[in-house]
């Protein structure tokens, strides 16, 4: 794998975080293709021997199971003036990690796995934390490269918060 | 200002005058009160503990609570269902530790107790340590509750064994559970896994506001109906023919236009799929009841579920300490639905109603404000406005309940403390008060002429 694929990807890893801690939504949407899946499923507490597949079931509970119009709608919410409860504006921070690129077998499309930290403080001194493990397509364009596939596990049973206004 | 310590007496008539129209906010904030909920509403009322379909084949099992008791819910081999706490006779020990599964056993991971699927002691670790006379195993199984009931899907149960019957307890509410429940032959399900979250607010925030909010609905919820259906605002409401229904503390407050609730999911193809059923359920329901389901609406069921018939979403208030509350979240769909209306309804809700929901984001953020302000000791001794069309009372001919007119009202809200003040006070079942007319007790509740005053 060229160094330089790799720096290119882990750049733009980045950006797209930066851009989710500055609320620049239209940007990040721009960096994400038309066919996007943005999957994050619910997955509940079972013991080892369960076989259920809570991760790839696209039929169960998800926190996000969106494709490009989904999102856009969540996001239209924000541009309403009337979301009350991201005004004043949440904090963010966005902290990535642990990437690593791979080749796939379509030649403009790498899988990348990242790890992530999202910070979100809000008013007086509401906080919460959410870590997990993110699984990307990143598809190579015209304009770089892009968005195609996420799919994100939290690590959290119970969410540890009272919404999810925040990207992952 | 006349300033009163806080003493809990156990009776709380000067917290609340209904008739007024007001609840001193304690009632949101208070341990010994909230201590005394435990005890007298969630160890005696009827609790939901499942969907049939969460549990559908023998060893089937899922984990919740009753209040904070927590509890096993484990389909058996001859098809009912048994609910027994989670907690080893022998230490305490908690033994299951999965949300959900399908066993043979339950063991404690401490002594290795092992129980049956149906909570009974089956034996342990190293049996030869206790000697002939040391324990009577059949003694010694997981404790059942009292009673289990199931109302068209719906498992609910209660550790009161003088509890009425499940029938008695919804009463004339089976009516209005109907158009969600029975809108369509084979029933309903909930969708696979449930989404929780962590919200710190007083549990009855979050059921008043189903039970009869719709008040907040066009505010709060301006951004969320606009991110949804392209910049359009909330539906109208129309005064005049919108009701709240109120029956033993649970509440329904509703329109009768047919499409309020489908229009704000954001779904064209669920709206279309409703649209074509609505005449097979006004067979089923009665004109009425077609026409009251997909309008602006939401619901509560006493003490702690609640949901919204069109939405879709289902949700329960699991109470942790006065000032937090876990929210399950689920969809509710029907059994016969084609796939893709079933993908349709679960995307919809988990992009209004999810914690990531457009409409949720903003709910979440009120509730634990109205109780954190509590914290001030001057704040927490002032009042809450609940008067809301308290002159509005109605007898409607086709519509059982207590019936206000208008579904901006806080008449549920108000209908459920009373409940919840009955409850409060009351030694046992026979010291709560009936306070409506029952129109269906005993009697079938399908079909265009159930609930007529008539009939």
């Amino acid at each position: 794998m060229n160094l330089e694929l790799i720096k290119t990807v882990e750049q733009a890893l980045y950006r797209e975080a930066r851009l989710l801690d500055q609320e620049r939504y239209h940007e990040w949407v721009a960096m994400l293709t038309d066919d996007i899946h943005y999957h994050m499923p619910g997955i509940e507490t079972r013991y080892r021997r369960d076989k259920t597949d809570q991760v790839h079931d696209l039929t169960r509970m998800a926190y996000y199971n969106d494709n490009l119009e989904d999102l856009k709608k969540r996001l239209r919410r924000l541009e309403t003036g009337t979301a009350w409860s991201e005004d004043p504006a949440t904090r963010y921070t966005h902290i990535i990690t642990n990437i690593e690129v791979i080749p796939t077998e379509k030649e403009d499309e790498v899988l990348v796995y990242s790890n992530f930290l999202a910070y979100r403080n809000r008013n007086e001194k509401d906080q919460d934390t959410l870590i997990g493990n993110r699984e990307d397509i990143w598809r190579k364009t015209t304009d770089g490269y892009k968005l195609a596939k996420r799919m994100i596990i939290l690590k959290q049973n119970v969410l540890l918060s009272k919404n999810l206004n925040v990207y992952l | 200002m006349k300033i009163e310590k806080f003493k809990d007496n156990g009776r709380y008539d000067s917290y609340m005058n209904l008739d007024e129209g007001w609840l001193d906010r304690r009632v949101f904030w208070e341990q010994s009160i909230y201590d005394r909920e435990m005890e007298q509403i969630f160890a005696r009322c009827w609790l939901f503990v499942a969907h049939d379909s969460q549990i559908p084949n023998p060893g089937d099992f899922l984990t919740t609570y009753m209040g904070e008791d927590g509890v096993i819910v484990c389909r058996q081999k001859d098809n009912s269902v048994k609910v027994f706490l989670n907690s080893c006779p022998h230490r305490g020990n908690k033994v299951s530790f999965a949300d959900a599964g399908n066993t043979r056993r339950f063991v404690c991971n401490y002594h290795g107790w092992g129980f049956g699927t149906d909570g009974a002691l089956m034996g342990m670790h190293e049996e030869y340590c206790y000697d002939e006379g040391d324990i009577d195993k059949s003694k010694w199984g997981l404790k059942q509750v009292a009673k289990v009931g199931n109302y068209k899907g719906l498992i609910f149960a209660t550790f009161d064994e003088n509890a009425p019957s499940l029938e008695d307890y919804l009463g004339d509410f089976r009516w209005y559970l109907d158009m969600i429940l029975d809108n369509e032959e084979g029933g309903t399900e909930l969708i696979g896994g449930c989404i929780k979250s962590v919200i710190g607010a007083n549990w009855k925030f979050g059921v008043e506001n189903f039970i009869g909010d719709a008040y907040h609905a066009g505010w709060t919820h301006d951004s969320g109906a606009r991110a949804m259906n392209n910049g359009q605002p909330f539906p109208a409401i129309d005064m005049k023919n919108s009701y709240h229904a109120s029956v033993n503390g649970h509440g329904w407050e509703f329109g009768t236009e047919g499409v309020g609730d489908l229009f704000l999911l954001g779904r064209p193809k669920v709206m279309e799929y409703y649209n074509k059923l609505r005449p097979n359920m006004a067979e089923r329901l009665g004109e009425m009841r077609s026409k009251i389901f997909g309008s602006v609406a939401s619901a509560s069921i006493f003490p702690n579920v609640s949901f919204l018939p069109g939405i879709s979403t289902f949700r329960q208030w699991m109470p942790k300490g006065p000032a937090q509350f876990e929210l399950k979240t689920w969809v509710i769909v029907n059994k016969n639905m084609p796939d893709d209306i079933k993908d349709e309804i679960t995307k919809g809700v988990m992009q209004t109603f999810g914690p990531g929901g457009a409409f949720e984001m903003d709910d979440g953020e009120n509730w634990e404000n109205c109780t954190q302000t509590n914290r001030g000791v001057v704040t927490r001794r002032e009042k809450l406005h609940y008067r809301s069309g308290i002159s509005r009372r109605i007898e409607h001919p086709e519509l059982p309940g207590i019936i206000y007119q208008g579904q901006y009202n806080d008449a549920n809200q108000r209908n459920m403390y009373q409940r919840w003040l009955d409850l409060m006070h009351a030694d046992s079942w026979g010291d709560v008060p009936e306070r409506y007319d029952p129109r269906l007790s005993g009697k079938e509740t399908m079909g265009p002429k159930a609930g007529l005053k008539t009939a």
